[in-house]
């Protein structure tokens, strides 16, 4: 939508060739992988001498999904995801709280061990995580994937539920105090429907995270949990192009489809931002 | 059944070494509208806060109705408030802000609505139930704060300086209206504030609040006139102050000493001579005369200083006896021109004294 509107500024604006000159290169060169592989994933016979495929087939696509068993693999991804999502919620609404509403000594060191494997490289940490899955027998599950990516996804939901909760007006909890509400009611009345968008938000982070996640899934998946990003390394490694660029085309739909859902339903910076604003 | 709708029994809240209320007894009466007032850290604030159950004090009981409340919860105590920031649910509309405590007792679905309707007549917020507090002006928001805290009428209403965040002008409708409301409803309220002017116009009573302790309590007049320590006369309006000693005592006046002059003062009982006092007298009471007028009682020879034009009226410093300095407003129509010789008359009924050291 901003990049729609940058567009259109640009035009608007006599002036502003050399932007949107710039605008259009940056987007081109965002947006050519993509075209690539959606051209690669349904293009037969095609070359690299020619420009366009010869011949266009969904064969690829069959072959993604008997050999590739990319339904399976969509099914593993999402369960992994939604356990995921859950974990990390459920801490980010406890910790985002202690970290949004309470004073508390060595809150900004707690803060930054948290944000930890945000930070590090994401393969050393890897490492570490096998070595305790595998002597707790959690490599090769889905609660052993999820809890892996819950290392790197709670963090976003901390961030984002810590910034909601801060947000959150004391007076207006007062008030409802006064109003005659008691805790339960109050969360349930006041609270809740004023932290919802940093729950969502935090769940949409925290999903998008888990279901891009390849780094952490590499070292603690096995045959029964294995996710789109690694099928689609896997069969990079197999050598099998077409079918691998429909694997990603297929990979792309549902993050295309949260985008779309969050461009539509709320403003992304304001869902960041909790409800300060309002 | 006392008088009292609210009492503050001996309530003392400390903050580490900072004394936020100091051995507090307060009654406030059922109906009354009583103000506490005074500058910001006076401990007004602590003390609303223990009213709601926010605060719990650490010494002395708060009584609500006769009921000690002092361990009971918030929700529990049926109080209605207004906030400085209003404080308005930002995910419910106007309806549903001011159905908000009907809501959460479960009242029923037409009596909720009827007594919702009723809340938003007095707020004079017809047409903007299913607006969004976001939608509304400060004042309107306020309203909605105003008719959120009465809808379930309430035995106490607080206010916690409602007008602060409002303009002037509309400060001062919303007084009235205020004022208007809560005599025409009879609830007994609490109104903090650290704005002299707005406690003056709406209060029953006043309490002056200092580091935590009473300094006064007394209605509107009283407070102003007769101040009874020097933190209350220069806190509530302008004042000149100048120090003395009794000389002698005469029946229903004094005679005081200030510098070289000698003043007559209404008596201060339980004095005698030799008593240090404190006198005060407001510069709009103080009589500019010409230099030829007449000696006379508290007459004295002084020199203007300095003159300030404040349309309404003039603001004169004067200096006067050996090295006294009084400042004086007068009528805008007569004007006397800085050096020029003036004679001034302190009228003997204006002199205010409190005892001093």
């Amino acid at each position: 939508m901003t990049l729609t509107r940058a567009y259109v500024r640009a035009l608007w604006d006599g002036r502003m060739i050399l932007g949107y000159t710039l605008l259009l290169s940056l987007t081109l060169f965002i947006v050519a992988p993509f075209l690539m592989i959606a051209l690669r994933s349904v293009g037969k016979g095609w070359f690299y001498r020619l420009w366009l495929p010869p011949q266009l087939t969904l064969d690829w696509y069959r072959w993604a999904v008997e050999v590739g068993n990319i339904p399976e693999v969509m099914k593993n991804t999402l369960i992994i995801g939604i356990i995921a999502t859950a974990i990390s919620t459920v801490i980010g609404i406890f910790a985002g709280w202690a970290f949004g509403r309470r004073q508390m000594p060595g809150k900004e060191v707690a803060m930054a061990i948290i944000l930890l494997p945000r930070m590090i490289p994401p393969i050393t940490y890897a490492l570490g995580v096998a070595k305790i899955f595998y002597t707790l027998e959690l490599v090769d599950t889905y609660l052993g994937v999820a809890l892996a990516h819950v290392s790197v996804c709670a963090p976003y939901g901390i961030l984002v539920l810590s910034a909601t909760f801060e947000g959150l007006d004391e007076r207006v909890l007062e008030a409802a105090d006064v109003c005659g509400a008691n805790t339960i009611k109050r969360f349930f009345y006041v609270v809740l429907p004023l932290i919802m968008p940093g729950i969502l938000a935090s769940m949409i982070f925290t999903f998008t995270h888990s279901y891009n996640e390849f780094t952490l899934t590499l070292l603690t998946y096995g045959p029964h949990t294995v996710t789109l990003p690694v099928r689609t390394y896997l069969a990079v490694g197999d050598g099998y192009w077409e079918i691998t660029s429909a694997m990603a085309v297929i990979m792309v739909i549902p993050s295309l489809i949260i985008l779309a859902m969050i461009q539509r339903r709320a403003e992304p910076e304001k869902l960041v931002g909790g409800f300060k604003g309002v | 059944m006392t008088d009292a709708m609210i009492e503050f029994r001996d309530v003392s809240k400390r903050y580490g070494t900072l004394v936020a209320n100091d051995h507090l007894s307060l009654r406030i009466r059922r109906g009354e509208l009583m103000t506490l007032l005074g500058p910001s850290g006076c401990g007004k604030t602590t003390a609303l806060r223990c009213l709601t159950g926010y605060i719990r004090p650490d010494e002395g009981r708060i009584f609500i109705d006769g009921k000690d409340v002092t361990d009971m919860p918030t929700h529990q105590r049926e109080l209605g408030m207004v906030f400085q920031n209003f404080a308005l649910f930002p995910h419910l509309t106007v309806q549903d802000n001011v159905g908000f405590p009907l809501m959460i007792r479960n009242l029923p679905k037409d009596q909720r609505t009827k007594m919702a309707a009723d809340a938003l007549r007095l707020g004079r917020l017809e047409g903007y139930e299913s607006h969004y507090p976001r939608q509304l002006s400060g004042g309107q928001q306020q309203r909605v704060g105003l008719a959120r805290a009465l809808v379930y009428r309430p035995k106490v209403l607080l206010l916690d300086e409602p007008l602060s965040n409002l303009d002037a002008k509309l400060r001062e409708e919303m007084r009235f209206e205020i004022k208007e409301l809560v005599t025409r409803l009879g609830i007994t309220a609490v109104y903090v504030t650290h704005d002299q002017a707005e406690a003056l116009a709406l209060s029953d009573r006043v309490a002056i609040m200092n580091r935590g302790r009473l300094e006064q309590v007394g209605t509107p007049e009283e407070i102003y006139e007769q101040p009874q320590s020097r933190f209350v006369a220069e806190f509530i309006g302008l004042s000149n102050f100048l120090e003395g000693r009794i000389e002698a005592v005469d029946g229903a006046t004094m005679r005081v000493t200030v510098g070289d002059l000698k003043l007559t003062a209404p008596a201060l009982p339980q004095t005698g001579p030799g008593q240090r006092v404190l006198l005060f007298v407001r510069p709009n009471e103080i009589e500019l005369l010409g230099p030829d007028a007449p000696a006379g009682e508290n007459v004295f020879e002084a020199r203007v200083e300095k003159v300030t034009y404040l349309g309404d009226m003039m603001d004169y410093r004067l200096a006067f006896g050996q090295g006294l300095a009084l400042r004086v407003q007068g009528d805008a129509h007569r004007r006397f021109s800085p050096g020029s010789p003036v004679r001034l008359r302190l009228p003997r009924i204006r002199c205010w004294t409190i005892t001093s050291g």
